[in-house]
């Protein structure tokens, strides 16, 4: 009579090396599940004492003061063609957030910025960031202390944007470069050099008549369709200071 | 305290790639273009731990850095999966300008890939609109980058071989 035993019982679940990854998976899990929002929070007091200054407001108001020049024109338009038409979106300055950039990604594919106010400070999903000059992105993602902002150059942006000077609308695609494209689903739009581009009076996702940029150079007509390049008046690889915008839809 | 730092250095370092990858500074860029920090740290990690150890750490990294990012719809783990396999394959060469100079060009050839992968995504997401045409120009970005990560390269990557290779013995070394 044999007497069978196992000399040792080893199984996976008694190293501690098994664990150990099994915990490392399970936080990355969370990391993945909350958006890198613990790094961003970790990020938010690591960088806080490198914040930009003060100074950098006045600098931001006087570049406002040109903005609302060129806003002031458009919405003196805008009010006659809100005479004939009716239902536009509202938006409203008076709730507006005053943020800093504390972290900047303008180059290569990921084209985001941080800012330091977050859902504690009523910064939501979807609000407008405008920069000095114009529109920069909208915010993709919030965190208790930071938000973070998908730029007009990623390649997952478009928007709608209106031509002022030939009244027509068409569509802003960012493609990985600083400046986006531009496209018209017209062969024969008159579009120039140096004509303004700005948001949609009718768009649903941004306040109408936001300054976007300027046309910088025109491509040939392809497939029906006309594009273009644009140079936006907010330079997000250069701004400390933001302002976010809630959006009341 | 110090001796669970010296066990744990490569664990460390990993934790501050996203920090890195976040941080983003523009005296260090060329053309707007950062190096491709996660191959600084995928590249010594892989070589002294082999494929598998690199595969999952890549996954890791990729993880992490996609989380990071507000791109929803690209990813950067195939690329790092890739690279991790590829890295895990390298044998640590004996001379010390040949190895130097291997290191940037294998971190160069894997950035490569890395930007050529997620480049693809963008096209095959954009080409039904047909407009994936207007993301041919944004390639300078996989060349910069690809520059970039090579040129800095020989210099981190030999620091964090060591470095590693010091804290090898006590650090944590997964077997399959």
């Amino acid at each position: 009579m044999f007497n069978i035993r196992r000399i040792s019982t080893s199984r996976w679940w008694h190293k501690k090396k098994s664990w150990i990854l099994f915990s490392i998976l399970l936080f990355l899990i969370f990391v993945r599940i909350t958006k890198g929002s613990i790094y961003k929070d970790f990020y938010y007091f690591i960088s806080k004492p490198f914040w930009p200054g003060h100074s950098q407001k006045d600098l931001l108001l006087k570049s406002f003061n040109q903005e609302y020049l060129i806003k002031l024109n458009l919405l003196k338009k805008d009010n006659i063609r809100l005479r004939e038409i009716l239902n536009l979106q509202e938006s409203s300055n008076s709730d507006s957030i005053l943020a800093a950039v504390i972290s900047r990604k303008t180059g290569s594919w990921w084209r985001q910025i941080i800012l330091n106010k977050g859902s504690k400070d009523g910064v939501e999903i979807g609000s407008i960031v405008m920069g000095p000059g114009g529109l920069l992105g909208r915010v993709e993602s919030t965190s208790f202390f930071t938000s973070t902002v998908i730029l007009l150059t990623s390649p997952e942006s478009k928007v709608g944007v209106w031509m002022d000077r030939i009244q027509i609308s068409g569509l802003l695609i960012g493609s990985g470069d600083d400046s986006p494209n531009l496209i018209l689903y017209s062969k024969d739009a008159e579009i120039k050099v140096g004509d303004f581009v700005s948001s949609s009076p009718a768009s649903t996702l941004l306040p109408p008549n936001v300054p976007i940029g300027i046309v910088q150079s025109i491509e040939k007509p392809f497939q029906a369709k006309k594009t273009a390049k644009i140079s936006l008046l907010a330079k997000p690889q250069a701004i400390d200071w933001v302002q976010i915008f809630n959006l009341k839809i | 305290m110090n001796k669970f730092f010296t066990k744990k250095i490569s664990i460390i370092c990993l934790i501050f790639i996203p920090i890195i990858f976040l941080w983003h500074p523009n005296w260090l860029g060329f053309l707007g273009v950062q190096p491709y920090w996660p191959l600084f740290w995928l590249l010594p990690w892989s070589m002294l731990n082999g494929s598998i150890n690199g595969l999952i750490f890549g996954f890791f990294l990729g993880l992490i850095l996609d989380s990071i990012t507000v791109d929803n719809s690209f990813t950067q783990i195939p690329g790092l999966l890739l690279c991790g396999i590829w890295f895990g394959r390298i044998k640590i060469h004996g001379d010390f300008l040949v190895g130097h100079f291997r290191y940037g060009l294998i971190c160069s050839l894997g950035s490569f890939l890395c930007g050529t992968l997620y480049f693809m995504q963008i096209l095959v997401k954009n080409f039904s609109d047909s407009t994936f045409l207007l993301f041919i120009p944004s390639i300078k970005n996989i060349f910069a980058e690809v520059f970039l990560t090579g040129f800095l390269a020989p210099l981190i990557c030999s620091k964090l071989l060591k470095l590693f290779r010091f804290s090898r013995v006590k650090s944590i070394k997964i077997n399959f």
